[in-house]
């Protein structure tokens, strides 16, 4: 007999989420099997249409607040879209600068979810409790933790506790040098959001991202403000993150199994090499296994059965977000954007498969061939819930590196902004790739403000609902057949939907 | 992390007051109110509504006191969308058994929906629904940033949704205001303004406020512009006419003028920059009217192409 399992809220994520597996009982009834997952954003707020008649310059500004987790994504997509419709481009100093400041937004958010959203499905908390070390941290932790629990609280060691069983690895070490890491992290991903405001003067939200490059000019001071936390950062990510995430991969080696998805990637590049156009992570699309160059007009959105006012298929150009909450059959205020057709998957994977196939030499295929040689995995097994885990990690320590090479290239105290007017008329779009995946916003200018503007960001690519043809979004597919132990506790639901960090205030925005 | 003795929290106390750039007075008013968090009588419950997460993650960018402190000394933070580990129904549980208990404070980010409750469901039922019964139960609110505070960008020009900030949600609702809401604007909110109004409120109670905008004096008494390091450019009429310029920022779109907030004196990402320092254009993110006019643009390249419903005494901040 058919049954619903639901993890709603799906917290622990940036924003309203709710997932609906119908399940087929296992077991003899005590677990059971996912046939097919419904995934509901839940908070719409109607960005697109508020920018609607502003000044063009709002738009990198306004579009930041898409998202706190990931506003130096939405601010870069704007300004590039914005630069394609001014007809300039960064300086020399502009490009590099807004390259370090996507980098450190970049690699905060990796490290926020990996340690801080994902990983506590994967440790437990409790063991705390028998940690018998000298670590003065830890004993600390211990210390409050023990307090916590013994008192008359209702809550106690809240937010850490109580948290659901998840057939955690037995072995303490494990487990406690996980909570090691966590505390260890949130100061490392603070310490990116310092090297982001180095040159951003602030996050969440800088206001020194502008089109033309940035309001920051690169003194001698300020690139060593970078510099020294970088090193301190890159070395979390080599000797923390990345011998981490083979920890977890050897304690839980089933997740390289679960959680596949549709098996299509999408890639739009990110971190332009020149005004050229050329890009470190490079674009591309992997349909079927087979590797295609992008081609930005096979974008579109389908809003079937999301609630929005129906419509046909749109290119982002045309798109139109006209809310309709009680429409019926819709179940979620994502949109449906596919690829010429295609439910696509994009994010870290979604970058490391797109430039494994690539069929020139890109620096992540060079990351990802070493990794899979030394793990003794084929390419295929990244398609899961430890794959995705593993992209961000090895995207994490490419981009330190590189952020590295980026300072070096700088030139102190030239010009970090080309100077620009805005035209009467005039369109442009921007496509970069966020933590979560490729983004893309494209404005269309008429007499000096902003007449239409649509985003296609990389949540509504995951977590999109049914297409007007039927199919599934990404994490939808990614959820089909998977087991769920204790149907009270679907931990499983959350494991396999956390692996592609959803974002759902950028989702819907 | 360790149960806090009297002595680490005076200490934590006076680096929270000093950071804030605060007087000693402020410091004991500080160290008692972490006392009382740090003895678990203060719980905090954090619910979100049309936000972005960004008021979060700001939080998490405290120093002295650092995450590690906030999460384990200085809140009893009894549930957070984006950190506790608890979820789904056992989450919603959580939140409904704390709201039950009362004694609490709430931390709320975002704005509210009201003409289109549908535009932010909880539990698969709307937010408005919902939030009255927590506004009820707590000892006191905390709008967290601009959304919660007056509506912000949610709640802008054009927007389809109704959202408006928690006070007004509030006076729709029937429900007590004056003494109980406190407002801690930004766009994200400092993490020190907040923390210092948790500390307060915890300890001394309702802080001084703007008696119109509910913001705590401590932060928000003084404009950008009064405490700008670039006010000499100003006094001698040196303009920066581009990005990157030296010089004041006001050419460019600078709401200095009309900025009230602590910014000149905490700074930013721990004291790493700011906005003003990196020669961007102050926003005004604390501000009621925060990008809430299409035709008050955040920067002034086009405004000589329209004609402008705003003058410039209204940049100025001058009536």
């Amino acid at each position: 007999m058919t049954r619903t399992v639901s993890l709603s809220p799906l917290n622990r994520i940036e924003g309203h989420l709710s997932v609906h597996t119908d399940t087929e009982p296992i077991d003899g009834g005590k677990s059971c099997r996912v046939s097919e997952a419904r995934c509901e954003g839940e908070m719409f707020r109607g960005i697109e249409g508020i920018l609607t008649g502003r000044d063009p310059l709002d738009a990198q500004q306004i579009t930041q607040r898409i998202c706190g987790v990931c506003p130096i994504s939405h601010g870069t997509a704007s300004v590039r879209a914005q630069e394609m419709a001014y007809g300039i481009a960064p300086t020399h100093n502009g490009r590099l600068l807004q390259n370090l400041i996507f980098a450190a937004n970049q690699l905060h958010s990796h490290i926020l979810h990996f340690y801080h959203l994902a990983a506590l499905d994967f440790t437990d908390v409790k063991a705390i409790l028998k940690y018998s070390g000298k670590d003065r941290t830890l004993l600390a932790f211990q210390a409050w933790a023990k307090n916590a629990v013994e008192s008359k609280d209702v809550f106690p060691a809240a937010p850490f506790l109580p948290q659901w069983d998840g057939n955690y690895a037995e072995d303490v070490d494990f487990n406690v040098s996980l909570i090691a890491h966590y505390i260890e992290a949130l100061e490392i991903r603070r310490t990116c959001h310092e090297m982001g405001a180095v040159f951003g003067a602030r996050l969440p939200h800088s206001t020194a991202l502008v089109p033309g490059g940035c309001t920051q000019t690169p003194t001698l001071e300020r690139i060593l403000a970078y510099s020294s936390r970088l090193k301190r950062v890159f070395a979390f990510i080599r000797d923390v993150y990345v011998p981490d995430l083979l920890q977890v991969a050897k304690e839980f080696p089933q997740y390289f199994e679960i959680g596949r998805g549709c098996g299509n990637f999408l890639c739009f590049g990110v971190f332009p090499m020149d005004n050229a156009g050329n890009k470190h992570v490079r674009p591309g699309v992997v349909i079927d296994g087979r590797w295609e160059s992008l081609d930005p007009s096979k974008i579109s959105e389908e809003i079937g059965r999301s609630r929005y006012a129906a419509g046909p298929p749109s290119h982002p150009f045309q798109g139109r977000t006209e809310p309709e909450p009680n429409k019926s059959g819709a179940y979620s205020w994502i949109k449906a954007p596919r690829y010429d057709g295609h439910v696509m998957e994009v994010g870290p994977l979604a970058r490391m498969m797109a430039n494994y196939h690539d069929p020139s030499d890109t620096p992540l295929k060079k990351e990802l061939t070493a990794f899979l040689a030394s793990q003794n995995l084929t390419p295929d097994k990244m398609a899961s819930v430890l794959g995705r885990h593993a992209a961000r990690g090895l995207e994490s320590l490419w981009m330190a590196r590189q952020a590295g090479q980026w300072l070096d290239e700088l030139r102190a105290d030239e010009p970090p902004a080309q100077d620009f007017e805005i035209p009467k008329q005039a369109s442009g779009f921007g496509l970069t790739e966020a933590p979560r995946g490729a983004l893309g916003h494209w404005i269309t200018i008429e007499n000096y403000r902003i007449k239409h503007y649509q985003c296609v960001v990389p949540t509504t690519w995951n977590c999109s609902p049914r297409d007007d043809k039927g199919n599934p979004g990404a994490v939808e597919q990614a959820l089909a057949g998977i087991t769920i132990e204790n149907p009270q506790q679907p931990i499983e639901i959350g494991r396999v939907v956390r692996s592609f960090d959803p974002c759902l205030a950028c989702a819907v925005h | 992390m360790q149960n806090c003795n009297r002595r680490d929290v005076l200490r934590m106390g006076a680096s929270l007051a000093a950071g804030m750039g605060l007087s000693a007075w402020h410091g004991d008013i500080f160290a008692k109110g972490l006392d009382e968090i740090a003895a678990g009588r203060a719980k905090v419950l954090w619910l979100e509504g049309m936000s972005c997460s960004g008021c979060s993650v700001s939080l998490l960018n405290a120093e002295d006191p650092g995450p590690v402190e906030v999460l384990t000394e200085l809140i009893s933070l009894v549930y957070h969308p984006v950190l506790s580990a608890i979820q789904g129904a056992d989450a919603v549980e959580v939140i409904h058994k704390q709201v039950e208990g009362g004694d609490y404070l709430l931390a709320f980010e975002g704005a509210i929906p009201t003409t289109m409750p549908g535009a932010c469901l909880m539990e698969g039922k709307p937010l408005a629904e919902i939030l009255p019964a927590a506004l009820r139960g707590a000892k006191a609110v905390v709008a967290v940033g601009t959304c919660a505070s007056f509506g912000g960008i949610p709640a802008a020009e054009g927007n389809l949704t109704g959202a408006v900030s928690v006070r007004q949600f509030m006076e729709q609702q029937g429900l007590p205001v004056e003494g109980r809401l406190v407002n801690c604007p930004g766009c994200p909110t400092h993490p020190q303004s907040l923390l210092g109004t948790v500390a307060y409120v915890a300890a001394k109670g309702y802080p001084p406020v703007d008696p119109t905008l509910l913001t705590p004096n401590m932060f928000y008494a003084h404009s950008v512009h009064d405490e700008c390091p670039r006010f000499h450019y100003w006094e001698k009429r040196v303009f920066a006419e581009k990005f990157g310029d030296e010089g004041c920022l006001f050419k460019l779109g600078c709401l200095g003028p009309l900025s009230h907030t602590n910014c000149p004196r905490s700074q930013w990402n721990s004291g790493a920059n700011w906005c003003i320092r990196a020669g961007a254009p102050c926003t005004a993110c604390t501000s009621e009217n925060f990008a809430r006019k299409r035709d008050f643009p955040f920067y002034r390249k086009c405004e000589t192409y329209y004609t402008a419903s705003y003058t410039e005494a209204d940049r100025q901040g001058v009536s």
